[in-house]
């Protein structure tokens, strides 16, 4: 018998399952649902070891429905308020909801209520990878380098929050849709940074964010009410990014820079869907952030190698995206620019406009260019002093090599 | 094989975790089948109903309530112990603390 699952059929259908779930039988049960679920999963691990069904998506979903109309009904008979739930006629109306672009219609409420004004902004991004990606409080923690009671406090803050406000199960309408839409492309961006730029030990976790990012994005191209040019450009630019991926990552699990990276490798179908989203995220007068940042990325994309990028255009970018958005992080990367471009100068003024502590984690980036910066101008001493300290704060063992291997050649190269 | 130990239900695994899983069972599974040596077997639900001593005290008990629980069997077809530890080596869940019973089935004479 063939065994094969599809790849991430479990968790994608969870998301799916609880979205569709929410849907029917409303908001206020997620936590019936949510058990049913995991349920469901647990019954079909188990018995799917005998025989697998011939369609287990459809097994899933039956089994997940079923699963919530037994448990409504055992609660039916000891409480009473819960006699809204029928299982007569409305079972009709229930398998309607299962069609696919409901489901996905589904995803997008689950979405957009999990990005609701009035979560906290820090809990917006566990709820929605709990509930619409079927993340558990464990894969949570570890993807977004958090203590799982911290997740735990999160999801619950979340649920608080969506309890005591009557949050709506829905995609909301004129004036308020702007304003949510840009929480949700903010928590999907952010889904996707902590994949792509993650201090994470783990690939496996990163390629998963990255890939639930754009699959959460694609659902926002579909409807006219939710696309928009900004969402267009965010899709490029996670299109940009994901195409570099596997590339970051060398054969002995080190980090690759972009110019060790091998550029024969970037996945040339990710880059053309990239532009060509592109060209529909520029029909506009104003560029977000995205527009920016995806520009940037198609830039490095460009360049056949290394030595080829057009380091002035980019510069011009960034200084663009800081104008919109000023932030430590543009400052930090305008200053590695310079001293691509060997402008020292430049490179010191933007370090100069730069608080370490704006980088938290991250902070050890910060060093590392300043120690790049002091090496160029051959001040060896400090710059050792820096790269010291950025290694120190690392938090990536795959960084934390690459800048031991980076300090290694200094000494080596002023011993000889 | 018997499979002892704690149940999926109460160890929170995501369902990317449980997928991951399951297609170890699977290959499990079909590697015993293909070897043409798996003669059956069955996963038990995590609920217990336990009946205990001359009075016939009924207790209904879930898996979170015991320290373990029999999960399932397998019936393999074997030489000897030593052939089916062997084949033990794959089961999934040694990483959960589980453990796995190899027991034989008493053969009468006629």
């Amino acid at each position: 018998m063939e065994h094969k699952l599809v790849d991430h059929l479990f968790r994608h259908h969870s998301g799916k399952m609880v979205s569709v779930l929410i849907r029917i039988f409303g908001l206020q049960h997620l936590d019936i649902i949510e058990d049913a679920v995991q349920d469901t999963f647990i019954k079909a691990s188990l018995s799917w070891r005998k025989q697998q069904p011939e369609y287990p998506e459809a097994w899933l979903t039956k089994a997940a429905k079923n699963r919530v109309l037994d448990i409504f009904r055992t609660l039916k008979t000891q409480k009473k308020h819960y006699s809204t739930i029928t299982t007569g006629t409305d079972a009709i109306a229930i398998n309607e909801l299962f069609l696919d672009t409901e489901i996905e219609d589904a995803q997008l409420r689950m979405i957009f209520t999990a990005c609701h004004l009035q979560l906290d902004p820090r809990d917006r991004i566990s709820f929605a990878l709990k509930t619409v990606s079927g993340f558990s409080t464990k894969e949570i923690a570890s993807a977004l380098l958090a203590k799982e009671d911290t997740v735990k406090k999160r999801l619950m803050r979340a649920r608080k929050a969506i309890k005591k406000s009557d949050i709506q199960f829905n995609i909301p309408k004129g004036k308020a849709l702007p304003e949510r839409l840009e929480s949700v492309m903010e928590v999907l961006y952010l889904i996707f940074n902590e994949g792509f730029h993650s201090n994470n030990k783990e690939q496996l976790i990163r390629e998963d964010l990255c890939g639930e990012a754009m699959r959460l994005c694609q659902l926002l191209l579909k409807r006219k009410d939710t696309r928009s040019p900004e969402t267009y450009a965010l899709f490029a630019l996670m299109c940009f990014h994901s195409a570099r991926l596997e590339t970051k990552v060398g054969v002995n699990n080190e980090i690759l820079g972009l110019k060790q990276q091998d550029r024969s490798l970037w996945h040339f179908p990710l880059i053309e869907l990239g532009n060509n989203t592109m060209h529909k995220a520029v029909e506009t007068e104003s560029f977000s952030c995205y527009h920016y940042e995806a520009a940037i990325a198609a830039e490095h994309l460009r360049a056949k190698t290394f030595e080829d990028t057009n380091w002035n255009k980019i510069l011009k970018w960034y200084e663009a995206l800081d104008q919109l958005q000023p932030m430590s992080s543009h400052q930090l990367t305008m200053a590695v620019i310079c001293l691509q471009k060997e402008d020292y100068d430049g490179a010191k003024d933007h370090l100069k406009k730069i608080n370490p502590e704006d980088f938290e984690q991250r902070k050890y980036l910060y060093y590392a260019t300043k120690a790049d910066y002091y090496f160029n101008i051959k001040m060896l001493e400090k710059a050792l002093t820096n790269i010291d300290i950025a290694i120190e704060n690392v938090t990536n063992n795959l960084e934390r090599d690459y800048l031991l291997k980076k300090k290694t050649k200094w000494l080596n190269n002023t011993s000889n | 094989m018997i499979f002892v130990g704690k149940e999926y239900t109460d160890l929170g695994l995501s369902p990317e975790e449980m997928q991951g899983r399951m297609e170890k069972w699977f290959a499990w599974g079909s590697k015993m089948e293909n070897a043409g040596i798996l003669r059956g077997g069955e996963a038990l639900t995590p609920q217990i109903r336990r009946v205990v001593g001359k009075n016939r005290t009924v207790t209904d008990l879930t898996s979170a309530e015991v320290k373990e629980i029999v999960g399932g069997f397998y019936l393999v077809e074997a030489e000897d112990f030593d052939t089916v530890q062997e084949i033990a080596q794959d089961f999934p869940d040694y990483d959960l603390g589980n453990t796995v019973e190899i027991r034989e089935i008493m053969v009468f004479d006629r």
